[in-house]
């Protein structure tokens, strides 16, 4: 109990001190899993709507596909990323291996899966007659999904939620394909994992605390949007 | 007699158009014309494919054949979507979108490009045209199932559609809600030069709300013509038997000091009924309701208020009953009688018949006797 209790103590005066090295981390974590969900976004909610109001042979398998990339294990990509982007991979010319963007690459194949599967479950929810209904109100192609889009804003803002929460707390692709170089790769999780193993509580705990505040509040920024269109 | 058609070019005309899906012919229409001013109503049994055919009236469903709006033929997605543009439609089910009234109604004018001033104006123009300009900061889930169709209707309306499409506006609401809802669209109708379709399989809203009809069976219009025409003349036994084999009578009431209403027929016959306002009014007669005499009723039928002596002019069977259709002057009466009342009455083609019936079993339905512009 003496131990945990000192780490705490630890923490809270590192995280009061403005411990640079710990914030550089924070920043970090925030930076890569940030660019990771926009690129997911931009490419995931088209995606997701156009495999939800089109139809075409093989999609569901791509539908099957998709499902099934919800539930991969970071690991699994973290190795996929680093086959190709190691030296002799097929993209090992880029030399990405090892830096934060092969970070970004790996959580935006992380998270698009979620993105594009929560998106098209949403969008195809949509009362087939509303679709109807706003055809028949006059809009073409481009603004039918933007209004689409905006009537299931609720549920792509929870698929939103639900891949940052993913990609800021995944451990396994950011320290398989960043290296979990302290002062250059090292994200939150990543740090947690290292400052645990050398018995360094206080920093594991004070690194934990920053992740979980993060997590937190970009929820409840998240929650605080989607509830107010709620009735009141 | 048919009434010609309504002059001048038609705001949408569908040539040879159908509807195909997975082999099967859904609607096949060798022609059919909408024109300003008119409301046109496409009644039939539930699976004619009157909602079929309405979509592909105003592109949206797939369909073969020609489309002509505002004297442009329809062939391309753009033109589909300047169709689309052109007009506007009403479902059964509102269709609000998850905002408030007042964006609602808004919205098919901000997809046309109209700036939001004057989105705003016209919107507040059309809830007020419909009555419900008090919910314009609401959001459908605060609306009664009538306040949001009448919503989804002003929405149509703020476009200034040159075609209106309903799709069973009412099938969803309650009757009084229904009958005023009825009372309002007719009246905005009577002031408007748009082209009306709606599509009902109620036949009672047909005859309240057309002007034309159009009878659609099992994907084909089988009979076209003025409300009045098609209820008095079914052009098939399908027709018939969907609106009844009822006898149909058009006329005007006349309310007596003495709280009598009468439904007077253009031969000048007075056919006692229930209570209407005065004016212009159709009603249908219930074949089961009349009762055939070989003689005068006796005097203790003094219930049957109508009694009008004639001819059987046919007798044929129907169900387990027979049909027997009676000539007075310029009527023909149906009813409903079993085998052994025909044989007791010597109910035989030729032969003399009274036919009697009450007041109450006539139930006059209100015209509005529109013109077009």
């Amino acid at each position: 109990m003496q131990l945990i209790w000192e780490g705490f103590v630890e923490a809270l005066r590192l995280l009061l001190g403005g411990d640079g090295a710990l914030y550089q981390i924070a920043l970090r974590s925030l930076w890569v899993s940030g660019l990771a969900l926009a690129g997911a976004v931009v490419l995931g909610v088209p995606l997701g709507g156009a495999v939800a109001l089109t139809s075409f042979p093989g999609r569901r398998l791509l539908v099957t596909v998709i499902n099934t990339g919800m539930a991969a294990p970071p690991v699994v990509v973290g190795l996929l990323v680093a086959l190709f982007l190691t030296r002799t991979g097929p993209l090992g010319e880029l030399r990405l291996l090892y830096s934060n963007w092969a970070m970004v690459i790996a959580q935006v194949i992380i998270a698009l899966p979620i993105v594009t599967g929560l998106s098209l479950a949403a969008l195809q929810q949509l009362d087939l007659g509303l679709r109807q209904q706003i055809a028949a109100l006059g809009a073409n192609r481009l603004q039918a999904f933007f209004f689409q889009m905006r009537e299931v804003r609720v549920a792509l803002l929870a698929a939103v939620m639900a891949a940052f929460g993913g990609v800021i707390s995944e451990v396994g692709a950011v320290m398989m394909v960043g290296g979990n170089i302290a002062g250059q790769t090292q994200v939150l999780t990543g740090a947690i994992v290292q400052e645990t193993r050398m018995g360094r509580f206080a920093n594991a705990i004070a690194l934990a605390v920053i992740l979980v505040a993060l997590a937190f509040s970009a929820n409840l920024m998240l929650t605080i949007i989607q509830q107010q269109g709620r009735r009141p | 007699m048919i009434a010609p058609p309504p002059e001048g070019h038609p705001a949408l005309r569908a040539s040879k158009l159908s509807v195909r899906r997975g082999g099967a012919t859904l609607v096949a229409v060798d022609d059919l014309a909408l024109y300003g001013g008119e409301v046109h109503v496409l009644l039939g049994p539930n699976g004619a494919g009157k909602s079929t055919l309405l979509r592909a009236l105003n592109g949206l469903e797939q369909a073969d054949g020609e489309l002509v709006f505002d004297g442009r033929p329809i062939r391309t997605y753009g033109g589909r979507l300047a169709l689309r543009r052109g007009t506007a439609a009403v479902f059964q089910k509102p269709h609000l979108l998850n905002t408030t009234v007042q964006a609602n109604v808004e919205s098919g004018l901000r997809l046309r490009g109209v700036d939001r001033a004057e989105a705003r104006q016209r919107a507040a123009a059309a809830l007020d045209l419909l009555g419900v300009a008090r919910l314009a900061a609401r959001r459908p889930v605060q609306l009664s199932g009538g306040e949001a169709q009448r919503v989804s209707i002003a929405r149509a309306l703020a476009v200034d559609p040159a075609v209106l499409f309903l799709d069973e506006p009412l099938a969803s609401l309650d009757p009084p809600t229904r009958r005023a809802l009825v009372d309002d669209l007719l009246r905005i109708f009577e002031r408007s030069a748009m082209a009306v379709i709606w599509v009902t399989h109620d036949r009672d809203e047909a005859l309240a709300v057309g002007d034309r009809v159009s009878f659609l069976e099992r994907g084909r219009i089988v009979q076209t013509g003025p409300a009045a025409h098609v209820f008095a003349h079914p052009a098939s036994t399908a027709v018939a038997d969907f609106l009844g084999l009822d006898t149909y009578l058009e006329g005007v009431i006349v309310n007596d000091p003495d709280g009598a209403t009468r439904l007077r027929l253009p031969s000048g016959v007075d056919i006692a009924c229930g209570e209407a306002p005065d004016g212009p009014a159709a009603a249908c007669l219930p074949p089961e309701d009349v009762v055939l005499f070989s003689g005068p009723p006796p005097d203790h039928s003094t219930s049957l208020r109508n009694v009008l002596p004639g001819m059987v002019k046919a007798v044929k069977p129907s169900g387990r009953l027979l049909h027997v259709v009676v000539v007075s002057g310029p009527l023909e009466i149906a009813a409903l009688v079993t085998r052994a009342a025909v044989e007791e009455l010597g109910l035989t083609v030729g032969e003399p018949v009274v036919a009697a019936f009450k007041a109450s079993a006539v139930h006059p339905i209100p015209r509005q006797d529109r013109r077009r512009p």
